[in-house]
């Protein structure tokens, strides 16, 4: 069960702020975990070569490190739906910071929906999305 | 009176925003801004009727929307029978020409919106192409434009004399307020804001 109940959540409330580490160290930690061994995620060079500024993170590390954000503020809760859009890439040894608020309660279900973005240095959005949980 | 002029709800493919939630955040954080425009990709909802949630949130809800065309994507007010008529706002390659002259010929005004973005702004159409009449508006602040792309947008706009609007491009709750614009005269319809957008009096802004 979760720690937090669905009382004491409210409207508008801010999940704290999460700087994930996308170090090239880390993603190639992901890349083989996952057997995501494209060379656009684990070289910058490569990645250069292929048209992208460098190296990218992986789609579903983004969603990952989202729903980690998730967890960190309500552990042991469902997280029933994640949807992500990629509005740019998100570069490989940038230093992101994964931000979520809750936008939407639905008593009946117990549900809550959380908006999701991940934003770059200068806090323009990179990756941007919703989450429904259930606490 | 400051209005947020490009918004999407869950009635746009990409967007998962209800358009009560948006009311909800704009008053538990306080924005400063007295309404907005919901602008559906490639469609116009005409079904939707948000006189209920702008009574019981003390904001002006008005609906547009956001074509695409040849010169980038291009908001339209004051969408009516005559309009939906006159082409298809589910087209990918309307000529901008088309759009912003049978927008106008039917009481319309078309906005072409993040100008500074490639391919699906019109600042690197114009460089190309040439600039295309009839456009007197643009949009010059979008809250999901990056890097320059807004600074862009400002210089084509002095460049060939276009007014400016602000709009966030919300597509989820979250983020509507970032961007608006602000006008002289107050507002209460969609009528009354295209007029407004006709005449000048406004300025984009950042609200927050």
């Amino acid at each position: 069960m979760s720690p937090r109940r669905y009382e004491d959540v409210e409207f508008g409330e801010d999940l704290p702020e999460v700087s994930p580490d996308v170090g090239m160290e880390n993603v190639h930690r992901f890349c083989h975990a996952t057997g995501m061994l494209g060379s656009r995620f684990m070289d910058h060079e490569k990645a250069k070569q292929e048209g992208l500024p460098q190296a990218i993170v992986p789609g579903i590390m983004s969603q990952g490190l989202l729903v980690a954000a998730i967890h960190a503020w309500a552990p042991g809760c469902q997280v029933a739906f994640v949807d992500t859009v990629f509005r740019a890439p998100l570069l490989v040894d940038s230093h992101p910071l994964c931000r979520a608020v809750v936008t939407d309660k639905n008593d009946e279900a117990r549900r809550v929906e959380i908006d999701l973005t991940i934003v770059n240095e200068v806090g323009e959005t990179r990756v941007m999305g919703t989450a429904t949980v259930e606490l | 009176m400051i209005l947020d002029l490009h918004n999407h709800s869950i009635k746009s493919d990409d967007s998962r925003a209800k358009v009560e939630n948006y009311c909800q955040w704009i008053r538990k954080r306080d924005l400063p801004i007295d309404g907005f425009a919901l602008s559906e990709h490639r469609q116009f909802d005409s079904e939707s009727d948000y006189r209920p949630l702008e009574d019981e949130y003390g904001l002006l809800i008005l609906k547009a929307s956001e074509v695409e065309t040849d010169y980038g994507h291009v908001l339209v007010y004051g969408v009516n029978e005559d309009m939906v008529a006159a082409f298809d706002f589910s087209r990918i390659d309307l000529p901008l020409s088309l759009v912003v002259e049978e927008v106008r010929r039917c009481g319309g005004i078309a906005v072409p919106c993040h100008p500074g973005r490639t391919r699906v702004g019109m600042v690197a159409h114009v460089h190309q192409r040439g600039s295309v009449e009839g456009v007197e508006v643009i949009e010059v602040l979008n809250g999901g434009s990056r890097g320059t792309e807004n600074d862009e947008a400002g210089h084509l706009a002095e460049e060939y004399g276009y007014r400016g609007i602000g709009g966030s491009d919300a597509h989820i709750v979250s983020h509507i307020g970032r961007c608006a614009t602000h006008f002289e005269e107050p507002i209460e319809s969609i009528e009354e804001l295209v007029s407004a957008l006709q005449h000048g009096g406004y300025r984009a802004l950042r609200p927050a």
